[in-house]
Parts: structure tokens; sequence; C-alpha cells
């Protein structure tokens, strides 16, 4: 606050001059930021500029290129806007968004805390390192992987079913049955997410004073008393960041999961705004349409990440960015 | 109120032995954390065993995670017989090249910004903030590719991503973090800032730099979903693609085998699309596998840098 109050006293002719003597002596630093400010302006700010598809009736062969095209397509206003509110695709897909993502967070969430929790009472150092490595190794494999792997795993010729046929039983076709679907999302984000979040807790209890511990031992504090007074209130602020920032997210999160794993069987209970943006802007060059559904969740997501990161700077005063 | 229940929970702590929760704690730790490393590690080992054991194990689902009977005609077959080397060349090509440039672009924004008193920092930041939080959507990001005459060629799996703002913040960080000490008495040496940059902020900063590429290159790596876009000619696929492929067209695959390739005996009893698909998944995880050591070396330090500083 100092720093900006002194700065402007100074006027604004003062302020350039005195910007262009730091130009001069370190021309370098501003010849460094160009490939990375031609990189942000080709590929993420000039898509905003595609943005106004949702306003206009797009026609993709009115002009020389694609981008062309969309200064030449005539103004509609809210048009898409109105289609796309009183579809009924529209409510499903918002729905099947929140619930999948809401469902992730309420069964996945709590699973890395009480992993940093285990992971730490365990004493053997090379044990220790052995699992956190073995439940953090999912995290590098892409979707498709998962998906190849899981697919060997519960196909209806896999490993499951076929235990499950050799038991006198049904196969459970676990990717197409409307009732499963949705839980073999939670369950295979979980396998890839589980491990990285915990490794994240882990650093936020190595960060835990170790006196504290020393304190509460001598208080006579048993482990489960020093985990509940000193370690819980110690990662507490990493848990609440974490949970703020998976809320400002939820809108956002698993399109390639879903993409990779979902098939026309269980479009209903899976098809996320994403995905329908991806299916029916590019399959059926819905594109107007598509970018005002892209433009809406663009528009919520910003609100909802902007609000957790002032949620997050008022309450522990760290800031996502 | 701690201080009047001292006494009181010592007199507890005497009745009860004082290790006894720790020792319970302890043995559900053992056995909840071996369970979880089993579930995390299973899958892997089932699409390796399954590659490599014989047909008929692999369709009575007799593999469970160790081979059944060790053939190795199904990645035979996927080698010679499908994309697989085209991929993977394609992979690596994208891979290597996107990592260099990402890490090239990532390191130049980086610097300047991290500069103490960098006239213009404060914009030039909020322009990266902006673009972090502000999306152009899936239509018009590929409108872009398309106009820029970039569809169905490497730059189009690569440029795009040249820098993920997340790491481009997290190498910044660290920069500031460095004393800037070591870096002025360069300057007066008559340093210019791309020298100071090179020879001396660099060599300070393995750790993180490793840890940023590793993060670019299994970036590139595991992309599916733009590359899908980005590419249109089967020659451009990459090894996700190719995957998701394989995954799909298993039953094609089979039936083109059982009508192309009769009596070959043996060779073909091997091949089953289960264990197309689970050889083909093996081949993919193995470089991931490969730099697991890598990872396990950086990573956990990096994600431990990246979250300290806001």
């Amino acid at each position: 606050m100092d720093g900006i109050g002194k700065k402007k006293h100074i006027g604004l002719g003062k302020r350039i001059h005195l910007f262009f003597v730091y130009v001069k002596r370190h021309p370098l630093l501003y010849l460094m930021l160009i490939p990375g400010l031609i990189f942000l302006f080709l590929y993420k700010f000039w898509p905003l500029y595609g943005l106004q598809m949702a306003f206009r009736d797009y026609n993709i062969f009115l002009g020389a290129n694609p981008l062309d095209a969309i200064a030449k397509s005539r103004w509609v206003g809210f048009r898409w806007f109105e289609k796309l509110f009183s579809s009924s695709d529209f409510t499903k897909v918002l729905r099947n968004t929140l619930i999948i993502n809401g469902m992730k967070i309420a069964v996945l969430f709590p699973l890395p805390i009480i992993c940093s929790f285990l992971l730490n009472e365990i004493q053997n150092r090379r044990y220790r390192k052995f699992t956190q490595t073995a439940i953090y190794v999912p995290y590098f494999f892409s979707w498709v992987m998962i998906f190849g792997m899981f697919y060997s795993l519960l196909g209806n010729y896999g490993i499951i079913n076929s235990a499950i046929v050799k038991l006198g039983g049904e196969r459970v076709r676990f990717f197409t049955d409307l009732g499963i679907f949705r839980w073999l999302l939670v369950f295979t984000e979980g396998w890839r997410e589980v491990g990285y979040n915990t490794v994240i807790y882990m650093a936020a209890i190595t960060g835990i004073d170790i006196t504290l511990y020393e304190a509460a031992k001598v208080d006579g504090a048993n482990k489960w008393q020093q985990l509940w007074h000193v370690t819980v209130p110690g990662i507490l602020p990493t848990i609440v960041l974490m949970l703020i920032l998976k809320v400002g997210y939820i809108l956002n999160t698993g399109f390639e999961q879903v993409l990779v794993f979902y098939n026309p069987a269980v479009y209903d209970v899976a098809d996320i705004i994403q995905t329908y943006v991806y299916r029916i802007g590019m399959g059926r060059m819905e594109y107007s349409l598509t970018t005002a559904l892209g433009l809406f969740n663009s528009i919520v997501a910003f609100v909802l990440i902007i609000g957790a990161n002032t949620v997050s700077r008022k309450t522990l005063h760290r800031s996502i960015w | 109120m701690t201080v009047k229940a001292l006494p009181n929970s010592k007199k507890i702590s005497n009745r009860i032995p004082r290790d006894r929760t720790e020792k319970i704690m302890s043995v559900i730790a053992y056995i909840v954390m071996t369970f979880l490393a089993l579930i995390a590690i299973f899958p892997c080992l089932h699409v390796i065993s399954k590659s490599v054991s014989t047909g008929t194990a692999v369709t009575a689902g007799r593999v469970l995670f160790w081979p059944v009977g060790v053939q190795l005609d199904t990645i035979k077959y996927v080698f010679t017989k499908t994309d697989f080397f085209s991929a993977l060349k394609n992979s690596l090509i994208v891979t290597v090249a996107g990592t260099a440039i990402s890490m090239f672009t990532t390191i130049t924004t980086a610097y300047p910004l991290s500069k103490q008193g960098f006239k213009g920092h404060r914009f030039i930041t909020l322009l990266y903030v902006i673009s972090m939080v502000f999306y152009g959507g899936i239509v018009p990001c590929y409108m872009v590719v398309v106009t820029m005459g970039i569809l169905d060629t490497y730059w189009a799996c690569i440029l795009p991503f040249a820098i993920v703002q997340f790491n481009m913040f997290i190498v910044k960080n660290y920069f500031e973090g460095l004393p800037s000490e070591v870096e002025e008495s360069a300057a007066i040496d008559g340093a210019n800032d791309v020298r100071t940059l090179i020879s001396i902020v660099l060599p300070m900063s393995v750790p993180v730099l490793a840890t940023v590429a590793l993060l670019y290159a299994i970036n590139y790596w595991n992309n599916y979903f733009h590359v899908m876009m980005y590419t249109t000619s089967s020659s451009m696929r990459t090894m996700q693609l190719y995957l998701y492929d394989i995954i799909n067209n298993s039953q094609a695959f089979a039936e083109n085998l059982s009508n192309g390739a009769k009596g070959v005996g043996n060779y073909l009893e091997n091949i089953t699309t289960e264990g197309m698909v689970a050889a083909a998944v093996s081949l993919s995880i193995i470089p991931i596998i490969a730099a697991y050591p890598f990872i396990q070396r950086y990573m956990v330090h990096g994600i431990t840098v990246g979250s300290v500083k806001g």
C-alpha cells in the first residue's frame, strides 16, 4: 500500500521517463518477454475474440478463414442463450456436471487427508517411502492409459467379470450401466488423484513445528490427541485452501476423463458441459450454440474462482496466484 | 483450562500404557496403506502380466498380477501390425520439442518478472493471471489453430501449450527466492542480463527447472484431447490417440487377424483382443515408469515449492 501511495506523488511524465531509463538499461529483459507474450496473445487472448460467435449467427463459409467469418456473420443478440436455457440438454449437462463433481468432492476430498495421517504413522522410513511412491504413480498416467487399465480389469471379459461369472454371478456392465457409471468415474478419479493430494498434505505436515508435538507429549497427549490437537490445526489452512479450489473449479474439472470413459449408452448420466460442447459443437458444427454454452460456463466458473480466491485471501491470507 | 487439565491427563496417561494408541494407529496405518498401495499398483501389474501371458490364460481370466505362461507374440504383433512406432515417433517429437520450447518461453518469461524493480512487472503479471481465468473455449481455440494454418502439424500439438501459467509462476517464485547479491555482483562485473541468467541463475535453479521440465514433458506425452482436435491425418496420431483407438477397436483388430492370418498356428493362438489392449497400455506406461526415479527425486520437492508460495 505504501509503495502505491508513494508512486502517486511522482508525476506521470516522470514515471514514464523512469520507465524508459529502466528499459534502456535492461533492454534484454524486455526482449525476453516477447516469446511468452506472442504465445499469450495468439493462444489465450485471440480465442477470446471468437467468443462473439455466441452473439452471432455464425456461418463458417462466410469468410476467408474461420475467424474472418465471425465478423461477417449476423448479430443475433441473446438468441442462442434463449435457445440454450430453454433446452432440456442444458439442464441435463449442468446437472450431470454438478452431480459428478459433487460426488467426487464428497467422497474423495477426505481421503488424502486421512492417508497423510496414516502415512505419517508408518515408522519404517523405507516402507513409508514405498507406499507413498506407489499411491503417487497413477497421477502421471493419462486418462487414456487409465481407461485402458480399467477396461482390462472391469470390461465385459475383464478379470473382475471373469471372477464374478466363476462365482456364479451375472456380468456387471461397468462402462454402460447408468447406475454404476458415475461411481466408476469417482473411483478412477480417486485412483489417480488421492496419492498426489496426499503428498501435498504430507508437505503441510512436515511444515508443522516439531516442538509442538514434544510439548504435547510432555502434557501426556497420546497419538490420537496429538493428531487432533496438533496435526489437524497445523494443516487446516491447506485443507481449507484445497476445498476452496475444488469448489471453485467444480464446473471445469473432469472433462478429459469423461470424454475418454463415456459412450452413447451413458450420455444421460455422464454428459457434462464440456463434453457436450465438444460433441455438439465440433461434431454437429453447432458453433454458435456451443460457444454460448462455453461462455456461460466460463462466466460462472470465473465468478466461482474469483469468489474462491477472495475467500482464501480473506480467511487464510493466501491467494491462488 | 489447559493448565488445569494437565495433571488429570497425566494421570490418564499413567493408567493407560503410553504407546497403546500409538501401536493401534501404527497397525491400522500399515494395513490401510499397504492395501492402498496394492490397489494403486495392481492395475499396472495386471496389464503388464496380461500382455505377456498365453492367449488361453488371458481368455480364461486366469491372469492376475503375474504372467501365466510367457509369450511375446502379442507384443510382436503390436510392434509389427499396428501403427505403434509411428505413434511413438510422433509422441517423442512432440514431447521433446515441446518441452524444449516450453522451458525456453517459461524461463524467458519468469526471469524478467522475478527481477526486483522490473518496470511493468504488475502489468505483465496481470496479463498472465487474466489468461488463467478467462478461457476462450473449445470452439474458438480450434478456430485460431485453423486460421493460423497449423492444423494437423506438430506445431498444433505444441504451441497452444507452450506456457502453463502455473509452471511459469513456480519458476518465477523460485527465481525470486534466490539471493540477489550474486546477481548484483555479476552485473557489476559487466555481465548483461542474458549472461547473468545463463551463467548464474539457471545453474542455481536446477531442481525447480527439472521439476517443471518433467511437468511439461508429462503434459505433452499425456495430451489426448487437444491432439485429437488439432490433428486430422492418421499419420499424425500420437501414443494417446493410438492407444484409444486400440482399446475401442480391439474387436475389429481381432477380426482382421482371424481373417487374414489363417494357418499361422501358434502365433495366432496367443493374440487376443484383451491381450492386445493390455500390450498397448503396457507399452505406453513404460516411459512414465522409466521416468519415475526422476519424478520421485524432483517432484515431491517441486510440489512443495509450488504450494509454499501462493
